[in-house]
């Protein structure tokens, strides 16, 4: 997949993958997301929202 | 929650079906027929023999009993059994017997009587691997079956069944004092008029003899030739008992049924006769096996959308839900029932249809609150609607007001959340008529709490009840008058100080006259499952409806067996595929447009494009039955917009307008808004994402579009917006939401 090139407004760099932490039902996962290398804002696209994210919300509900 | 499961332990889910609890055998029809249905013959037939041993003999002799008990007997012919024992024996694949694999038992088993019951238990006992001998005093085998079948066709039956079975048969061996017998058991099977050695039956277990390792059954007792096959086979469970603990003490098995049915329900299928020669074909066979109903007690299984969905039964469910609220590990994996336990409806069907009363959706609300308790269910099941309460019942859309020149009321409107926010002009119009024939009657707005008793958020929902019980003491406590039956539902259980009745029945009493002409056209009223125990509402709609000159048909469900629309226990985000399928049911069961009186109903209807009216539409001549319902966005601001336009009309109070929404304007393209609305993301919750990453700058850029993409966790929920500015306002390009939340530190 061609990874869009995505912009932090604040800082004007484009975003890299970083390693990211989530926590949902107090559950901690963790997967590499778009953020700023240095304000660190985020950008996860609807294909990840609706994709794995889901499934991971999905299943920590069904654990 | 105990109670329940006492209660469960009644369940009638694996009583016998009424064929079975008659057949000597306890065949187990349900099995046979599910397999003969399906023209599985070679596995009928497996079924069939492992249950009666010698299939020829029994399918030649039975008396089918079965056919006595039959619930089709009372409307067309009861199942032929028999012919269809026979068609499985005719098209099976494979009719020898199963070879064992077993080891020596080590163990001697004697029996005397070579007439079927006794060999009936030898071949058991041989196949089992114990070791056999049979005694006879005659010169030959089979017993009182020489009267009754030609010896070829029963000692073929019998050499087949012991093809794989070695066993000693002493022919024309009397015995003539039990003190000869050397083995460790002894199965008595003398035949009708035999001798049983003095020995008398036990009371203390089946088959039992008053001496320990001698035991009696057969033709000698009694029994018919069914009986004494029968009884052959089952002495073999208090022979191993015995052989296994000395006791003589096995329980004689259950026989009767619990069940019950309702013969009414059975449509009339006229029984298969076989064309040729008195023998089924493979296709009449399996034609009248489908007549079969495989009776049990399945009423909650049949008609709760929940047990059908899952396949459970409440005896699975509660046990499920039991190690789900306790489960046995420390980081509580394991917790298979969570999303069950959210997704009844609570319309009370299950309890409505059980012979015993057994209230599974109480019992899986009472496992909601104890799940919300531990903070064990997910938030976001209930999160939007939890919300959508404190909306309702916050400063911009409730209200709680006397009509001026009055101190109290003897009459108060309460319309419930939902009705202003899916049509203004429902509460407008009603309230209006409501105060010309009472003008002392007060309003109020807001919401019952329901959505906190659905989330099992008992002190959130304790909260809601102590306030509307004070407002309606402020007001000179009067007779609530509800449009939702919901609300109704709530408040006779939390607070039955306060009389209620429903709006349409007041407003059919104050005579009204439906504004609507039905002109003859054919509807079907639904009842909301919260109506199932308002007959006197049930039938007043139905009274309204055809005073507007509409023709009435009924619908399979209603009147007590009303069924919930989905919107019950506000399911759909815990599941979603549930609700989809409940919906698809609820609109299918009937082809004419709908009359709903719960607006719910109404608008889960509407939005499935089944076309559907309000009552209020008809009596006050409002929407066709084609109406779309509104957007989730759109209700919220219904609601604002009501509190506003009955403030102005009735106290001309222009001042009290609450909340001003978000001061921009959101473009958007229509698809995008209903994408918004079935993610169930607020357009209000979009503006205050835009809001926020405007204000701090916290927005990223696709150096493609040039398109603003930013997101704010609200609540719990976390709103991406993907937008640029525009005229003064902002363009929505998308939106989603996730539940998850992003550790940003």
């Amino acid at each position: 997949m061609e990874e869009k090139k995505i912009i932090c407004c604040r800082c004007n760099k484009e975003l890299k993958p970083e390693k990211t932490y989530f926590s949902y039902l107090g559950h901690s996962y963790h997967a590499d997301i778009m953020r700023c290398p240095d304000c660190g804002e985020v950008y996860i696209p609807e294909e990840l929202v609706k994709g794995r994210m889901f499934e991971v919300e999905t299943m920590l509900e069904d654990k | 929650m105990e109670k329940f499961k006492e209660k469960i332990k009644e369940c009638l889910q694996h009583e016998p079906a009424f064929c079975t609890a008659v057949c000597p055998f306890r065949l187990d029809v349900r099995d046979f027929m599910e397999k003969m249905q399906r023209g599985g013959f070679n596995a009928a037939y497996r079924a069939y023999l492992n249950t009666v041993t010698f299939p020829v003999i029994v399918s030649e002799l039975c008396g089918e009993p079965c056919k006595g008990v039959c619930p089709r007997g009372s409307t067309d012919a009861p199942i032929s059994m028999k012919l269809l024992e026979k068609a499985s024996i005719r098209y099976a694949r494979n009719l020898d017997p199963n070879s064992y694999n077993l080891p020596d038992k080590g163990k001697s088993i004697a029996v005397i009587g070579a007439g079927i019951s006794g060999l009936a238990c030898a071949l058991r006992m041989a196949s089992k691997k114990y070791r056999v001998t049979v005694y006879e005093k005659s010169d030959r085998i089979g017993g009182h079956l020489w009267k009754l079948l030609p010896s070829e066709i029963f000692l073929k039956d019998i050499r087949h069944q012991f093809m794989n079975e070695e066993y000693t048969l002493c022919l024309n061996t009397e015995i003539k004092s039990l003190e000869e017998i050397e083995q460790d058991a002894v199965y008595i099977a003398t035949g009708a008029g035999g001798t049983d050695f003095g020995l008398e039956r036990s009371e203390t277990g089946a088959y039992a003899s008053v001496r320990p390792g001698f035991f009696i059954g057969g033709s000698l007792c009694g029994s018919n030739t069914m009986e004494a096959i029968a009884d052959g086979l089952q002495a073999v469970n208090s022979i191993e008992r015995y052989l296994k603990t000395g006791n003589m003490n096995q329980p004689t098995p259950y026989s009767g049924t619990k069940i019950k049915l309702d013969s009414q329900l059975i449509k009339r299928q006229e029984p298969v006769i076989p064309a040729e020669d008195g023998a089924y074909t493979t296709e009449e066979a399996v034609n009248e096996a489908k007549r079969c109903l495989r009776c049990s007690c399945d009423a909650c299984i049949r008609h709760c959308d929940l047990m059908k969905y899952y396949s459970k039964y409440p005896k699975r469910i509660g046990e499920e839900v039991e190690i789900t609220i306790h489960p046995g590990t420390l980081d509580g994996n394991g917790t298979v029932a969570t999303r069950l336990i959210a997704t009844c409806n609570h319309c009370g069907i299950c309890k409505e249809v059980c012979p015993l009363d057994i209230d599974t959706g109480e019992f899986l609300l009472q496992s909601h609150r104890a799940m919300r308790e531990k903070g064990a269910m997910p938030w976001a099941y209930h999160d939007f609607w939890l919300r959508d309460m404190h909306a309702a019942n916050g400063e911009s859309a409730a209200l709680c007001r006397i009509p001026e020149g009055y101190k109290q009321s003897s009459y108060v409107f309460f319309p419930g959340c939902q009705l202003g926010a899916s049509e203004p002009s429902y509460v407008m119009e009603s309230y209006r008529f409501l105060l010309k024939n009472n003008p002392d009657t007060a309003l109020m707005l807001g919401c019952c709490g329901v959505p906190a008793e659905w989330a099992g958020d008992e002190p959130l929902h304790r909260d809601v009840i102590d306030s509307l019980r004070e407002k309606w003491e402020g007001i000179g406590k009067p007779i609530a008058v509800f449009a939702c039956p919901t609300c109704k539902q709530v408040f006779e259980k939390y607070l039955p100080e306060i009389k209620g009745v429903f709006l349409y029945q007041r407003l059919g009493e104050l005579g009204i006259h439906p504004a609507m002409e039905g002109r003859s056209e054919t509807v079907s009223v639904f009842d909301p499952c919260t109506s199932r125990y308002e007959p006197e509402l049930q039938q007043g709609i139905r009274d309204l409806a055809v005073r507007a000159g509409f023709n009435l048909e009924p619908l399979p469900y209603e009147g007590k067996y009303a069924r919930c629309c989905s919107w019950g226990g506000q399911v759909s985000v815990a599941n979603p595929a549930f609700a989809r399928e409940v919906v698809k049911v609820r609109t299918n069961q009937g082809n004419n447009p709908y009359i709903a009186y719960c607006v719910n109903c109404r608008d889960i209807f509407a939005a499935a494009k089944k076309p559907v009216y309000h009552i209020l539409d008809i009596l006050f001549g409002l929407n066709g039955s084609r109406h779309v319902p509104p957007t989730i966005t759109e209700r919220r601001h219904n609601r604002i917009r009501l509190k506003r336009n009955i403030l102005k009309e009735f106290w001309r109070d222009d001042e009290n307008m609450g909340e001003k929404a978000n001061g921009f304007m959101l473009y958007m393209t229509p698809e995008l808004r209903n994408k918004l609305n079935n993610e169930m993301i607020l357009e209000g919750d979009v503006q205050t994402v835009i809001e926020h990453c405007e204000n701090s700058g916290k927005k990223v850029a696709d150096a493609e579009t040039g398109h603003y993409i930013g997101h704010l966790q609200i609540g719990n929920m976390t709103c991406w917006a993907e937008y640029v500015p525009r005229d003064g306002g902002f363009e929505l390009f998308n939106a989603y939401s996730h539940r998850m939340s992003i550790e940003e530190g």
